[in-house]
């Protein structure tokens, strides 16, 4: 085979690959991007058998055809080539290496025989949907911190996506949750996604979509089964394997009685907890508030440094209600508060239970974070 | 109240009649250190800093004989006893004893209420029968210690903590008394009050005002009458007058607050000098705290100055303060309050409290949201 393509859409689609690609190479052949020329469109293909990417860009081709070569050299090699660069790629025989050549550089790669290259299979995906890219971005951008990576509850690493019916309409829910914190969105349910199963999108499969999901104002096409999903977006196509598994019962754990409420600015909270947190050695790096009537002090220790605290005052804090002492992990509470535009709004009950957290701007996002007894 | 008089022993069934001892060691540091330097044994000793402001911790029974006493400035001992020999303490190995004593009671109850390094209060009401008597049971704790440590106890045996503590003092050193239920309200009868444990210097000088020197005197008086002058305390007083006490031997009586002072030899003014005891004087306390697995969230420093005023500041922190570092930065705050000091300076101390428990190395806890 013999093709030359651009260095832009190629890197591009390389950056998605080699995300997808099985990097652990237990099994070498995973471990490489299938290209394959059909004489007018090169098409990338990587999986790790639980994920499948297939990537179209334009490319010229001299002589039509298939190779293996590892996704993490050949994307290694684009990134370093000059921007703008032509890359022209040749292989003479399905047993000698790659060819690639831009400019003066040139390299050969190893390959390995395109029919051991193993196909992931969709099925049947029997439910479809569009739904537009901001819209999935939000529902991603916003839960997926709390997933889980604890491998003994498999059933936590993924986004949880599933229809719900409240006030009479359809609303697409995501939930993530690790068993500390929880995060839950709704968006409008697009058309033809009132049937869907509910589904859990493992982690890795998040991870390699959201950075599918770039730009604004196109739309994604969805189609599952109670095992599969496929995404279409423009020219790339994602199959994934769905975690097999039961999301909890997630709504017992939202508080519904919590009243006492404070409001703080969104920056002054996020950069208060930053600062009081640096000095903590903990590996969960406690933070304790201390709220008192439109006051909130934020304080932390260290075995070495001693106390950092900080204080916010009616300036950028309102409460009026009992006083209140809890603790949180740092790092939990800037991941929700990354999440907030202007205002923070908390919800307590007392210093040992379930917290709801809400950004007071968007109220189809809520959070549920647990304290920490420190 | 009067019908409350009675015999004045508390009506009780032999079956629940309690067995307490109190237990006492002899003259404990003093003879520690004359245990471990033969040289010292018979001669006047007393534990403590014969230099400058130092004051007698603990005298030896010859020492005791010139009149030196625990509490008494140094130079006055001196005068009182010039063959006085002063020994410095050794805080370590007074502890190392008091654990082996300890160790000595556990064998015998679990119910022990420690007073100091060295006494205690035990209830054996389960483990005399195993002996014969209380008495008994008290005289192999005796035995025991001295065979392991060398040293001498005194022991007081009772049916209650008051009386026990007053028996122990009967025979020193060396001794054993005992207060039977008949004969407790007689013995307090002729008692002078300010003998009673539990009456201060202050309390027996109101007393003394209100006519009551004995306590024949005190039981007089009823619990309304007593409340007048004395508050909360008039049930203590009124029961204690007819031998009576109920208060448990506490074991494990938790702690309200921990500290540690030191006092100046030379009157101190200067920040460095300052600074530099009460970072010692944190490094005590931050130790006594992980000893003890206690953490505590409020620091109060106390300044004496030269003139013996006392004043005293605190700080508490948002959550129990287990780090020293964390202790030792609000310990130097609050001393940094008092600058520019006006005066010089003659003692430091500070306290910790608001205490909780604290188990060493305990990382914080997150609570989760699902039970696993």
């Amino acid at each position: 085979m013999k093709f030359t393509v651009d260095r832009a859409p190629l890197l591009r689609a390389l950056s998605h690959i080699q995300g997808v690609a099985e990097k652990r190479n237990t099994i070498p052949i995973l471990a490489n991007v299938l290209m394959n020329h059909d004489g007018e469109i090169l098409r990338l293909t990587a999986t790790d058998m639980e994920i499948a990417i297939v990537e179209e860009i334009p490319s010229e081709a001299t002589r039509a055809g298939s190779v293996t070569v590892p996704a993490a050299v050949l994307f290694e090699i684009v990134r370093k080539l000059t921007d703008g660069a032509l890359i022209e790629f040749e292989q003479e025989s399905q047993e000698e290496p790659l060819h690639l050549r831009a400019g003066r550089y040139e390299t050969n790669l190893n390959v390995l025989p395109v029919d051991n290259f193993p196909a992931m299979l969709a099925g049947d995906l029997p439910h479809h949907f569009s739904i537009e890219t901001n819209g999935l971005r939000d529902l991603i951008d916003r839960t997926r911190f709390a997933m889980s990576n604890e491998e003994t509850r498999y059933y936590l690493n993924g986004i949880y996506l599933h229809i719900v019916l409240e006030d009479k309409k359809n609303y697409l829910r995501a939930v993530a949750t690790d068993g500390h914190r929880l995060a839950k969105i709704d968006t409008p349910a697009p058309f033809g996604v009132e049937t869907m199963p509910g589904i859990i999108i493992p982690r890795k499969t998040v991870t390699e979509l959201r950075k599918l999901l770039e730009g604004d104002g196109s739309s994604v096409e969805v189609s599952l089964s109670e095992t599969r999903i496929q995404f279409r977006i423009g020219s790339i196509l994602l199959t994934s394997k769905l975690v097999d598994g039961t999301f909890p019962e997630y709504s017992r754990v939202i508080p519904q009685n919590n009243s006492r409420i404070l409001r703080v600015a969104k920056q002054d909270l996020a950069a208060a907890v930053g600062r009081v947190a640096a000095i903590s050695q903990e590996r969960s790096r406690p933070v304790k508030l201390t709220i008192t009537r439109n006051h909130l002090t934020l304080s932390a220790v260290s075995p070495d440094q001693g106390i950092a605290q900080e204080e916010l005052d009616e300036n950028s804090v309102t409460y009026d209600s009992d006083d209140v002492e809890i603790g949180f992990q740092a790092r939990y509470l800037t991941d929700i508060t990354d999440q907030i535009d202007v205002e923070v709004e908390f919800a307590f009950a007392n210093s040992s239970s379930p917290t709801l957290i809400r950004d007071t701007g968007q109220p189809s996002a809520l959070y549920v974070l647990m304290p920490i007894r420190v | 109240m009067a019908g409350h008089g009675g015999n004045g022993t508390d009506r009780q069934d032999e079956a629940t009649i309690r067995r307490i001892l109190h237990v006492d060691m002899d003259a404990f540091y003093a003879s520690i250190e004359q245990r471990d330097n033969p040289a010292l044994k018979g001669r006047p000793v007393a534990v403590g800093r014969g230099a400058g402001r130092g004051v007698v911790a603990a005298a030896s029974y010859e020492a005791r004989a010139f009149g030196v006493r625990s509490a008494l400035p140094s130079h006055m001992a001196l005068e009182r006893c010039p063959e006085l020999v002063f020994v410095p303490p050794r805080f370590e190995v007074y502890r190392a004893v008091s654990a082996q004593i300890h160790a000595i009671f556990r064998r015998h109850t679990p119910v022990i209420q420690p007073l100091a390094l060295d006494e205690a209060y035990l209830d054996v009401t389960e483990q005399w029968q195993d002996y014969g008597s209380a008495t008994a049971l008290a005289e192999s704790i005796r035995g025991e210690i001295r065979q392991q440590t060398g040293l001498t106890a005194s022991a007081g045996v009772s049916y209650n903590r008051f009386l026990a503590k007053l028996a122990s003092g009967q025979r020193k050193p060396d001794g054993l008394f005992v207060i039977p239920p008949s004969q407790g309200a007689a013995f307090v009868a002729d008692l002078p009050v300010e003998k009673f444990h539990g009456v201060g210097p202050a309390t027996t000088r109101r007393m003394h005002g209100l006519g009551i020197h004995t306590g024949a005197d005190l039981r007089t008086w009823t619990v309304p009458e007593l409340k007048k002058y004395f508050g909360s305390s008039a049930r203590f007083y009124h029961d204690i007058a007819r031998g009576m006490d109920h208060r448990p031997v506490e074991a494990n009586r938790p702690r309200k607050s921990l500290g540690t002072e030191t006092t100046f030899a030379h009157d101190v003014a200067e920040w460095d000098r300052l600074a530099t005891t009460l970072n010692e004087i944190v490094s005590r306390l931050a130790a006594g705290c992980v000893q003890r697995r206690i953490a505590g969230k409020t620091v109060t420093l106390k300044l004496r100055y030269a003139g013996f005023q006392t004043v005293t500041r605190a700080r508490s922190a948002p959550f129990p303060i287990v780090e020293e570092a964390v202790l030792r930065q609000m310990a130097l705050e609050l001393l940094g309050s008092f600058f520019p000091l006006d005066r010089s300076v003659r003692l430091l101390g500070l306290t910790i409290s608001s205490l909780v428990p604290y188990a060493e190395k305990t990382p914080p806890v997150q609570l989760r949201l699902f039970e696993p």
